[in-house]
């Protein structure tokens, strides 16, 4: 019944890639590696055409993420340097726009919160700290730190949709709606901890516990319209959680074992609609699962490795463009 | 970063990494005493809780013993099974016991917590260490020499390594090999270390550096590699950290020195190969990474000595650190600062270090140093592996799934590369869904709804299913009223036939017997309902002037009067006659009064007098003479009198009052009802009272009822309360109801709009909604181009995604969008059909209204001028983003963007409106697509296109990928340039061509799957998919060379892009060979072509040909990349030896390659490429 028609192009690069994300109309692709360089790669139609090779990290590039398209071309990097790189295109260059530089230790994660919060970036690190950057417009940026967030670090941040509490569908444009700013983190003291904005201060609003090592990824679901918070938890433990919370207020929260697998599960990605989660897992094998209509997650498919290869760049390749 | 403390002078253990929660055992320490001077012991177990933000560890359990102890291990013995569900501690004492706990019955309070115990060894037990793979053995070693392995399934009797080292000694370390489950290490302070074969039962090696200097107080084995072992030396005098390969024993393979005084413990991680830790009386705390013996970080310690570090196991960040001032400090070596304060000033402050007033002071503590900024501390130099993500599969946009892969390094040969791959695949999960929406695309496309029906009908799983179908059918009917009729059961010729004979017999009865029973009045009335539809569908026909069909149905109304009078007056007949003999003298006197009022010219009197007398048919016919109003009043009169089961249907089709009739009708007629009114009402107020009569059908209980408003709805034409309908009935919120619903409501649509039955089709915040679902689910599998089609207006996140999209890959969708925003001038085609569409044959036929006349804003793009006649829907369904002609200019500011889409970007935030700006055309690139497109299409596939009247079903996309046949996968090769290059194999379908700016954008001719171009074509994919199979098994473009095998001897490789397609995953093909050795490849086959040209003798062609496929074996080993840099090196001096034809060079080279390397990793081809190379210089080629 499900299939995975695999166009898929592949790269192939000598360095141990770390992330890959395509921005928002699936047209480019960004990846950061070890070789502490964040790539764009044009990938219309098929193609494969580097457009820019950002360098500036000093080690490598853990994760990249791009903004909004409404606020240009943007893209974020986290470093194991303790860097946060924002970088913007201008007239076809891609240039620095923001660096910042508050954390101690490797930032092992960046989201950009929902659009309608603004340019808010949010940021992982292993010092253990979580840091909220804000663009203020006119080159500044308003910086807020939730310090000692997870113990050892922060390995995942995830931002929760922008829906008003208790709304079912989408506030009518013009009037900007009360929204809460809510995000999910997940760290190295096994926790998955829930992130509210109360009257400018960062709190801690939830504290979910299930996971008896690391918390290796977190990802909030896209709201599809229902009153239903849910969020993807992942760990070296090799469990993966469902936490729900139907109530409006967010207080309860309870969690469902979507699966132990046998090895660390290093990320998960739920699909843009919201009702696929892929799991990517340590022996290299991503599955994909859904939810069916009792509740009960099942798994559709394994996209194992190398599926449908199409094409390859090489790194001479990527030089000569 | 310190992370918590513990005030213990004591040995310690972690919890193994099996165990949760993560628990740290101390033992109080044999050779310390702390400030209390006392010698009681005991063993203490503290939790790790991280979520804990101070810094105090809590202590969860403790056992008083009497034994003091050297050495810790907690092993998970047990751990899995019911026995010792926290595993084992195992302790070695001072006294020579070796004793096991069971920290689970510590923890638990429990006072039996010695699993077993033995004082076999003769002096303090100073080493343990539990064997990673059998986790019951524990190896111990005491002094004299002795070591002892203890199996705790049986634990009374131990074993020896082998005979005992001489001259005797301490052991101080113990050490399984990490690899090798049989080789056992120990070490004595004297600086020999000795590996042990416990299946030899003997000593294989003794390591020493014979300076006599070392004096070993750690001694661990490498991970990973077997071979390898470190030393650590406590003597001041050499404070370094030796690295050994057993396999070069004669001296240290590397030596780490930084510490300045004796190396007191080292502990290398389990998680990450590359870090080592050590301690020393320096007071610093090393991590090394030992592949290269740099320090990566020094903690930020206090200035104590440590005397144990150790790694936690199961947190790969953490380790602690038991220093001699008494604590036990837990770090992270992630770096970072904690918030809490230590509380050691707080009990220095307190002064309970003299707890029993010996008068003694305690050296000053040290505070938790304010030296240890946060800023000057650098994290580890190399980030450690375990923050390393080697996986991630993230979703994109329209399905799309970008997944990495990065194969685990080869430890044996870090120096070859390892693949690291990004992978780009389309995720389908609906595939009966999008099999359908296409085919929905098609019929619209085509206009064929009355088949498309007819199949659905067929195909109906249930009756309902079937009569819905049906009714929707109907719709595109000429005669739309009278098939609804015949669809609840009123066939209008089955009826006149029999109305004829009835009244025939009618007649007769009449003549007769006068008693009549109510049948044949029925009859007779829906014979006139008959006729009056018939008048009035002539009337539609012929359009006539609203005046005149007013005044044409007074007329009918006339005549349905006057035939109706005859239905009371036989009724009263029956009343008179039967109560003809009771009443006369009554009689006579009312006629008398009638009589008067008649003649004074009081109708209404007389007609007053009618009634009272119950004379109705007299008073009708007073009444007609006396005006409307009175006839009326009168007919009012006597519907209120006259209670007869079809009174009421009398009375609505005279008083024209169907609302009425349909608001108190009994629901389980609604079929007969709804009859009335597809033969009475006013196309007016048809579609309401359809409507009426759904919404009560709808309110009702009976579910049955509910279910058949649909029908009602649909005989409206009210979609947006078909939607409401279907939707509540339908529960659950699949794909394929939605899939159903959507089929119903796009028919239904274009048979509103055919036939201009109800208003414009305004689109309702319900439908919207399901629409914008049916959208997200389409894009959500890849349909973007089909998806947007169907997005309503109402602005929301996917329409702006997808609109964006839309610019960004350039797809005229608006003319062809489902939904447009409803305008006046869209509508206003309504009454006048819109023109036709172009005279072209290759034009869909679009029904009316199809196109939306609101395409001002994309038309403002001149439409591409080679194809000015192109069908729209290939247009919609497989433009090629980003060479459109006339969708990048040269200057990216003059980029139009469609007024409407730029509107919706603009109130979503601060950006300005050029940076909605869709990505500008790479450099160099559009520019040179845009002059080289046309060209590339071959003037006789451009007009193919237009004799094809289903395009799509020709196109093999990438996009069937789940069913095509395997293909390769191979390395385009250096030279390729994606977007110059010409498709070798020949355009075998027309379907393209005319918008195939880009010649990458064919699938078939190229072959090359390509992400983005999929997208718009994803909505036909599984059902082309399909066609293909049964048109033509092998899918594959038969030109498409099949030689590209990767491997095929003397295949040109080079210049020449392989046409590939995606292949499911078990049909991966040999890597390719790395660019940068495929020339050993070709220059290897060149040369046994050359020589095979020459030879004569057919020994010699034997042997070349055996040749040039046992080299087979050489590409294989280039591809996994497993041959050393040095062989590799030389087959290039080879290579180019042969290019010089200086073979005897060759052959020189040759034999160095062989002398110099491993026989077997060589064995497979190089004996061949001798004979090669003899050969070559023999034939002197």
């Amino acid at each position: 019944n499900y299939l995975f028609a695999c166009l898929a192009q592949y790269f192939t690069v000598t360095e141990f890639q770390h992330d890959a994300q395509m921005d928002y109309y699936g047209t480019r692709l960004a990846t950061c590696s070890s070789d502490r360089t964040v790539k764009i790669f044009d990938v219309r139609n098929g193609g494969q055409i580097l457009v820019a090779d950002l360098r500036g990290h000093e080690g490598p590039v853990w994760q990249v993420a791009w903004a909004h398209p409404m606020f240009g071309n943007i893209l974020a990097s986290c470093s194991y340097d303790r860097k946060v790189i924002v970088w913007k295109e201008e007239n076809g260059a891609w240039d620095k726009m923001y660096e910042y530089t508050g954390h101690e230790s490797s930032v092992n994660s960046v989201c950009w919160g929902p659009y309608d919060f603004g340019l808010i970036l949010a940021c992982g690190s292993s010092d253990g700290a979580i840091s909220l950057l804000t663009f203020t417009g006119d080159q500044q940026w308003d910086v807020k730190k939730i310090s000692n967030a997870h113990t050892i670090g922060c390995n995942a941040v995830s931002w929760a949709p922008a829906v008003v509490p208790g709304s079912l569908i989408d506030q009518p444009t013009g009037q900007k709606p009360n929204y809460v700013k809510r995000f999910v983190s997940g760290g190295c003291d096994n926790l998955v901890k829930l992130w509210k904005e109360e009257e400018g201060q960062w709190k801690e609003d939830q504290k979910l516990e299930a996971h008896s090592d690391w918390v290796r990824d977190v990802g909030w679901a896209p709201s599809i319209g229902l009153p239903t918070s849910t969020i993807a938890s992942c760990s070296q433990d090799g469990r993966v959680f469902i936490w729900t919370c139907d109530d409006p207020a967010g207080n309860t929260w309870s969690a469902k074992l979507l699966h132990k697998f046998n090895d660390v599960v290093w990320h998960v990605s739920w699909s843009i609609t919201g009702n696929i989660l892929a799991v990517s897992g340590g022996d290299n094998k991503v599955t994909l699962w859904k939810e069916s209509m009792d509740g009960q997650w099942a798994c559709i498919s394994d996209v194992s490795k190398g599926q449908g290869a199409v094409s390859t760049i090489t790194d001479t390749q990527q030089n000569e463009q | 970063m310190k992370l918590k403390e513990v005030n213990r002078t004591a040995i310690q253990s972690w919890s193994p990494a099996e165990h949760h929660p993560i628990y740290l055992a101390t033992g109080t320490s044999a050779q310390q005493l702390d400030a209390s001077f006392s010698t009681n012991a005991s063993l203490e177990f503290f939790k790790l809780d991280l979520a804990d933000p101070s810094l105090d560890m809590k202590s969860c359990g403790s056992f008083s013993s009497p034994h003091r102890y050297h050495k810790l291990v907690w092993g998970p013995f047990g751990i899995d099974a019911q026995g010792h569900p926290s595993g084992v501690l195992i302790a070695g004492g001072e006294n020579g016991n070796v004793i096991l706990y069971d920290p689970a019955k510590i923890i638990a309070g429990e006072s039996d917590v010695v699993i077993a115990e033995s004082d076999k060894h003769t002096g303090p037990v100073r080493a343990l260490d539990v064997n990673p793979f059998q986790t019951n053995l524990v190896a111990s070693g005491g002094n004299e020499s002795e070591i002892y392995i203890w199996d705790m399934n049986n634990f009374g009797s131990p074993m020896t390594p082998g005979p005992k080292t001489q001259p005797l000694e301490d052991i101080s370390c113990v050490a399984w090999n990490r690899q090798v489950q049989h080789i056992l290490a120990s070490a004595s302070p004297s600086g020999r270390a000795s590996v042990w074969d416990l299946r030899k039962n003997d000593l294989i090696i003794k390591v020493s550096d014979h300076s006599n200097r070392m004096h070993c107080s750690g001694l661990a084995w490498n991970p990973e590699v077997a071979t390898q072992l470190v030393l650590a030396s406590e003597d001041d005098r050499m404070p370094v950290i030796q690295m050994w390969d057993l396999r070069f024993a004669t001296s240290p393979l590397k030596i780490f020195e930084n510490h300045t005084r004796g190396v007191l413990a080292i502990a290398w991680s389990l998680a990450d190969p590359e870090l080592l830790l050590s301690c020393g009386k320096d007071s610093k705390i090393l991590c090394w990474n030992p592949n290269t013996a740099e320090v990566l970080y020094e903690l930020p310690t206090s200035s104590q000595w440590c005397f144990d570090i150790q790694w936690c196991p199961r947190n790969p960040a953490v380790l602690s650190a038991a220093g001699f001032d008494g604590h036990i400090d837990i770090y992270s070596i992630m770096g970072g600062t904690n918030q809490a304060q230590s509380q050691r000033h707080i009990s220095n402050s307190f002064g309970n270090m003299d707890p029993f007033g010996t008068g003694q002071t305690l050296p000053p503590l040290q505070l938790p140093q304010a030296s240890a900024t946060p800023a000057t501390i650098n994290p580890l130099k190399k980030p450690p592996k375990w923050i390393r993500r080697p996986v991630g599969a993230t979703f994109a946009f329209g399905g799309k799934l970008v997944s990495l892969e990065n194969s685990k390094p080869n430890p044996q040969q870090p120096q070859q590369p390892t693949s690291h791959i990004v992978h780009i695949s389309q995720v389908v999960t609906e595939t009966a869904f999008l099999k359908r929406s296409d085919q929905l695309q098609a019929t619209l496309s085509a206009g064929s709804f009355v088949d498309f029906c007819q199949e659905k009908i067929d195909a109906a799983e249930n009756e309902f299913e079937k009569i819905v179908w049906s009714f929707l059918k109907a719709n595109f009917d000429s005669d739309i009223r009278s098939r609804f009729l015949e669809l609840l059961g009123y066939n209008k010729e089955e009826l006149a036939l029999k109305n004829t004979v009835d009244a025939a017999t009618d007649e007769a009865e009449e003549g007769g017997d006068q008693v009549l029973n109510e049948e044949p009045v029925e009859e007779e009335q829906e014979k006139e309902i008959e006729e009056g539809e018939e008048k009035k569908e002539e009337e539609e026909k012929e359009e006539e002037e609203k005046k005149d069909e007013e005044e044409e149905k007074k007329e009918e109304e006339e005549e349905e009067e006057e035939e109706e009078e005859e239905i009371p007056l036989e009724e009263v007949h029956t009343c008179t006659f039967t109560f003809t003999e009771m009443i006369s003298t009554t009689n006579t006197y009312v006629d008398g009064l009638i009589t008067q009022a008649l003649l004074t010219g009081d109708f209404e009197g007389a007609v007053e007098l009618c009634l009272h007398d119950n004379r109705m048919a007299d008073s009708i016919i007073l009444a007609i003479a006396g005006g409307a109003e009175l006839l009326e009043k009168t007919q009012k009169k006597y519907f209120t009198k006259t209670h007869s089961k079809i009174t009421k249907l009398i009375s609505a089709v005279v008083m024209k009052d169907w609302h009425d009739i349909l608001k108190t009708c009994e629901l389980q007629n609604w079929r007969e009802a709804l009859a009335a009114v597809m033969t009475y009402a006013q196309p007016e107020e048809f579609s309401s009272l359809c409507d009426l009569l759904g919404d009560r059908l709808e309110a009702s209980a009976d579910t049955q009822l509910q279910a058949q408003a649909c029908l009602c709805y649909i005989c409206a034409g009210n979609v947006e309360k078909l939607v409401s309908c279907w939707t509540r009935a339908q529960s659950g919120h699949s794909p394929l109801s939605l899939q159903d619903l959507v089929e119903k409501v796009m028919v239904m649509q274009r048979a509103v709009e055919q036939t201009q039955r109800s208003g414009p089709a305004a689109i309702g915040v319900l439908l919207a909604e399901k629409m914008s679902q049916y959208a997200n689910l389409l894009a959500s599998q890849g349909s973007l181009s089909t998806a947007i089609t169907y997005l309503p207006d109402n602005t929301n996140q996917v329409r702006h995604r997808l609109r964006c999209y839309t610019i960004v890959l350039n797809i005229h969708s608006k003319p062809f969008s489902h939904y447009t925003k409803t305008t006046p001038l869209q509508y206003s085609s309504a009454a006048a059909p819109p023109p036709p569409p172009p005279a072209e044959p290759s034009s869909p036929p679009h029904p009316p209204g199809f196109l939306s006349q609101y395409t001002q804003p994309i038309l403002s793009q001149p439409a591409p001028p080679v194809y000015p006649g192109q069908p729209p829907i290939s247009h919609c369904l497989s433009s090629s983003p980003p060479s459109h002609p006339t969708f990048f200019p040269t200057s990216s500011s003059s980029f139009p963007i469609p007024p409407s889409s730029a509107a919706s970007f603009q109130h979503g935030g601060p950006g300005s409106p050029g940076s909605y700006m869709p990505l500008p055309p790479p450099s160099g690139v559009s520019g040179t697509q845009l002059d080289s497109d046309p060209e590339l299409i071959p003037a006789s596939q451009k007009t193919g296109l237009h004799g094809s009247d289903h395009p799509i079903f020709f196109s093999v996309g990438p996009q069937n990928g789940w069913n095509d046949p395997p293909a390769l996968s191979r390395a385009p090769k250096k030279k390729q340039v994606p977007e110059h290059y010409t498709p070798p194999a020949p355009i075998t379908s027309p379907i393209m061509a005319p918008l195939g700016a880009d010649p990458q954008a064919l699938p078939i001719s190229s072959g090359t799957p390509q992400a983005m171009n999929q997208a718009p074509h994803g909505v036909q994919a599984p059902y082309s998919g399909m066609h293909q199979q049964q048109l033509s098994p092998p899918a594959m473009n038969p030109a498409m060379p099949k030689t590209s095998v990767e491997g095929a001897p003397g295949a040109p490789t080079g210049d020449v892009i392989q046409p590939l397609q995606s292949i499911p995953a078990e049909k991966i093909m040999k890597k390719p060979i790395p660019d940068e050795h495929l020339v050993l490849k070709t220059t290897f086959e060149g040369l046994i072509q050359k020589c095979l040209a020459v030879a004569t003798d057919p020994q010699t062609k034997r042997k070349l040909d055996d040749a040039n496929k046992r080299l087979e074996a050489l590409y294989d080993k280039l591809r996994e990349q497993t041959l050393s840099p040095a062989i590799v090196g030389g087959l290039h001096n080879i290579a180019r030896t042969i290019e010089s034809r200086s073979y005897t060079e060759g052959l020189n080279i040759h034999t160095h390659i062989v002398s110099s390397s491993n026989f077997s990793e060589t064995s497979a081809f190089m004996p061949v490429l001798k004979v090669v190379l003899t050969q070559a210089n023999k034939l002197g080629v």
